[in-house]
């Protein structure tokens, strides 16, 4: 087992058994459920709505070195500049280096997993730079030195008195229950930053290829003040992000929105193609666009799997998943959790290390039935399965007891028979009082369950007989 | 910029073009209907609707005169200190009309600053469908949507589009798309759900969002 899967089955334990951490999600993904019901309702046909955000991320992906060109192009016509990083160390070195040449002490960042994955903000700390987040959730978790739990909802593992806590300690604010007062705490503080700050980094949910536009989403305006006062502004964005078109954004907005909150539309929807213009009153005077490889050509060239780079990081399917529910976003030890994080980690740090988390999962299906672009999520983690096999990376005694149980399961009469010798050895342990002890063969199980009764005939048994009756 | 020499630029293109060489399977679902929005029949009184619902404040005026006395009735609540005002003709026309008597700040004068309390601008359109504002960097600039409290936007009936692939065409076609380094879809006032899911409004934005609608404007 890897370092990685120890650690997961650990915090799982963990998490699943933290009451109060369960509140907290349980609250936060009820009043998900309900807005994203709303939110569906107000299409006329949500799943034509899905199909159609399938196909135009399909053509987007399958042509993706052309979109990819004509974007630059279009960025570069305004005077803007467009970085291939080829790995995160890339990418934090570009924006390390451009910092420093521009005296940049200040940086004010809105909310970007791809930030999360290539860890820019302590690779800039490192070097003396200040960073703050300035989404608010972002902002909370940053203060709490851990990274977002959730890909929208970064703090949703927290309750308003942990945070109240929390501002009362590092920023000397004053208790208070009152969530209104909270904001206006990070409002207060961050106002003074967005007005000093010599950079914005921000992410990008789309790249639009015909206009050579980025389009960010947020609900509090915080990545507009980014990229309205200081002088540079870094866009950090993964290359799937593309869409071929603006008009894309007509079905795109909504969708986003429908998915990550139950919105019609989100608030703020920006769509920036350069530095400030000539002719223009304010903006920045320089704009760069770091477009992140970091293992997604990988992805990309396994054509069954290709459909996880259409993700569009709304978070649907975590708030679906019965395994994310009960241990929450933290317990992955990943960037991206949930059940796209779990097909995704695998193909960017390792199936070795990260396959067992398609493990776990019950692979339910739900995941896929609220994808907005439809990634077949469960089936890429049964395929993630079948591939750590293939590869051999499975311990040999599981491989054993599979070939064994394949042989009994093949022939009706080594069927029936080992049925009858397991529910015999059973019922012997048991009346010796193994039962939910370290020596119980259903241990896993049993540990957190009670054990149900061991019936004496099969099921074919009391099928024959015409009835559930033993 | 002394960076540009960018080697990882071919070898991510390259492993894209030798990566799609196998095709990806489609997941053909069967045909629907193949539309995904509702049809709008009125698309004033769908603004109006949308608006009231993400707490837009949306007022209908006759004409520019009507219109002045909206924009007086709409910074009588903002406190003391400088309005900041896109130098526009039309605002021009209304700031004067509107008899206000405060410090104001004109766009042409430069950026709006952290002590503005208010900012009025024009708008590229409205879309009925979500109760949208459309701004463009060209005419409004960056910041004047969203540095103050307080966000005005004065516009005509004539703008109000039906949907978003309507404001999207328009954009394009008005030379929006090209002309502007920034455009951006306003809907509603800035706001967070990140403590417990509550809904606060006024994050990081302005608070109170005023359409002034003017049904012509001379």
């Amino acid at each position: 087992m890897s370092t990685a899967a120890r650690e997961f089955l650990r915090n799982a334990a963990q998490k699943a058994a933290d009451r109060a951490n369960q509140r907290n999600i349980r609250r936060a993904i009820e009043h998900y459920n309900e807005s994203a019901r709303e939110g569906r309702a107000r299409f006329l046909d949500w799943e034509a709505a899905r199909q159609q955000c399938h196909e135009i991320k399909w053509e987007a992906l399958n042509h993706l070195d052309e979109y990819l060109v004509e974007f630059e192009e279009r960025v570069k016509e305004r005077g803007g500049h467009v970085f291939w990083a080829e790995t995160g160390e890339d990418a934090r070195r570009y924006v390390a280096d451009l910092a420093k040449s521009r005296g940049v002490r200040t940086i004010v960042k809105s909310k970007s997993m791809v930030t999360e994955e290539i860890h820019l903000t302590p690779a800039l700390e490192k070097i003396g730079i200040q960073v703050l987040e300035t989404d608010l959730g972002e902002f909370i978790v940053q203060l709490r030195n851990e990274p977002p739990s959730h890909i929208v909802m970064p703090a949703m593992h927290l309750s308003r008195g942990q945070i109240s806590k929390l501002f009362q300690e590092k920023l000397g604010a004053e208790a208070t229950e009152d969530p209104a007062k909270l904001v206006a705490v990070a409002r207060q503080t961050l106002r003074r930053a967005f007005f000093s700050a010599e950079m914005g980094i921000t992410g990008a949910n789309f790249l639009i290829a015909d206009s050579g536009m980025i389009a960010i989403t947020t609900n509090e305006g915080n990545d507009r003040l980014g990229t309205a006062i200081p002088r540079i502004h870094v866009a950090i964005t993964g290359i799937e992000k593309v869409l071929p078109r603006l008009e894309d954004l007509a079905l795109f907005w909504p969708v986003l929105a429908a998915a990550g909150t139950g919105q019609r539309i989100t608030v703020y929807n920006t769509l920036i193609g350069g530095p400030r213009a000539a002719d223009e009153i304010d903006g920045p005077e320089e704009f760069h666009v770091i477009l992140l490889d970091n293992g997604r050509t990988e992805l990309l060239a396994d054509a069954e799997q290709r459909d996880v780079l259409h993700c569009i990081r709304c978070g649907a399917c975590l708030n679906a998943c019965p395994v994310f529910r009960t241990i929450g976003g933290h317990a992955y030890g990943t960037t991206y959790s949930g059940p796209v994080g779990s097909v995704l980690t695998p193909h960017t740090r390792g199936l070795a290390e990260f396959q067992h988390l398609s493990f776990a999962s019950s692979l339910c299906g739900a995941c896929t039935s609220v994808c907005p672009v439809k990634i077949d999520l469960h089936h890429h983690l049964l395929q993630n399965r079948r591939n750590a096999v293939r590869a051999s990376d499975r311990p040999w005694l599981e491989r054993a007891a599979f070939s064994i149980w394949r042989w009994t399961m093949m022939g009706q009469r080594r069927f029936a028979a080992a049925g009858q010798l397991g529910r015999t050895l059973l019922r012997g342990l048991y009346a010796m009082g193994v039962e939910a002890t370290p020596l119980d063969p259903l241990r896993p199980w049993t540990r957190r369950r009670a054990a149900s009764a061991i019936p004496r005939k099969s099921f074919r048994a009391m099928w024959g007989q015409g009835g559930g009756k033993e | 910029m002394d960076h540009t020499e960018n080697s990882g630029r071919e070898r991510i293109l390259a492993r894209i073009h030798s990566g799609l060489r196998m095709p990806a399977p489609k997941h053909s679902a069967a045909p629907t209907a193949q539309m995904v929005f509702a049809a709008i029949p009125d698309p004033l009184a769908r603004f109006q609707d949308e608006c009231a619902y993400n707490a837009t404040e949306c007022v209908l005026m006759r004409d520019s005169r009507a219109s002045s006395r909206a924009l007086a009735d709409a910074l009588a609540p903002v406190p003391e200190g400088e309005i900041y005002i896109q130098d526009a003709p039309a605002l021009r026309r209304l700031t004067e009309g509107s008899g206000i008597d405060r410090a104001v700040r004109w766009s042409t004068e430069g950026p709006p600053t952290e002590a503005s309390q208010a900012t009025v601008t024009l708008a590229e359109c409205l879309v009925a469908a979500t109760g949208s504002i459309l701004i463009s960097s060209a005419a409004a600039g960056r910041g004047a949507s969203i540095v103050a409290p307080v966000h005005i936007v004065v516009a005509e009936i004539a703008q109000l589009v039906p949907d978003l692939a309507s404001a999207v065409a328009r954009a394009r076609k008005s030379g929006g798309v090209t002309g502007s380094s920034c455009l951006c879809l306003i809907t509603g006032s800035s706001r967070t759900a990140d403590i417990e899911k509550i809904l606060v409004l006024g994050a990081h934005g302005p608070r109170r969002v005023v359409v002034i609608l003017a049904r012509q404007l001379d």
